[in-house]
């Protein structure tokens, strides 16, 4: 039997700003993977700000399907790239692979949208092992 | 005495949060949502550049970041 798992992130587009902060270096780098920094451009070549607060919001999304509470996010092992049909598409590898495998994960999902300043993301997915949140559990 | 460099990482934290005027080194930058796991990215930049090092984000202990303190033990002891 599998249980399902939902995960949601706001992030402020405000902030993304911030990490293109040229005083702050390549800080960007350290979220995105080189493909996903690729895909993260307006057709002009400027940065795609409301795009990338959308795959930050998505990334941390996955992470709360993990299962790895209190453990930083591992940015650059969820990457969130285009899939068929442009919906976005999830890629993990590493320890983010990892954490996925030891919680049962089977594929994963995301939707983004983005308005009034923020981008929001959910993340779905099914697990094969009892879900450490399950009130079924608890009651 | 805190060292400058730990000084560096306490101002970077107080300059994202203009309520605040001050951190004792005992407040868990975490639980208190003072550092986001958006932000950690910056903290770990920040000390980086305040202690001269290069920190392995795959391998973070992350009790290292928890507080002023735990961090200035980690990093500029």
């Amino acid at each position: 039997m599998t249980q399902p798992l939902i995960g949601v992130d706001l992030v402020p587009i405000s902030r993304v700003g911030e990490l293109l902060d040229p005083g702050i270096g390549p800080l960007l780098r350290r979220y995105l993977s080189a493909e996903e920094l690729t895909v993260s451009r307006t057709p002009d070549g400027e940065p795609d700000r409301a795009g990338i607060a959308g795959r930050l919001a998505a990334k941390e999304a996955v992470f709360k399907l993990l299962g790895a509470v209190g453990r930083p996010v591992p940015w650059q092992g969820i990457e969130v790239l285009r899939g068929p049909g442009g919906r976005p598409g999830v890629r993990l590898s590493g320890r983010a692979a990892e954490l996925a495998r030891d919680a049962g994960l089977g594929p994963i999902d995301v939707s983004i949208s983005h308005d009034a300043g923020f981008a929001i993301a959910v993340a779905a997915a099914s697990t094969s092992l009892e879900h450490p949140n399950s009130l079924e559990q608890r009651l | 005495m805190s060292s400058a460099g730990i000084d560096k990482v306490r101002d970077w934290i107080l300059g994202r949060h203009p309520e605040r005027t001050e951190l004792a080194a005992d407040v868990d930058l975490i639980e208190s949502r003072l550092v986001d796991s958006l932000a950690f990215v910056e903290l770990v930049y920040t000390i980086e550049d305040a202690a001269g090092v290069e920190i392995d984000f795959d391998n973070i202990d992350i009790e290292d970041f928890q507080t002023l303190a735990t961090i200035e033990k980690a990093f500029f002891a």
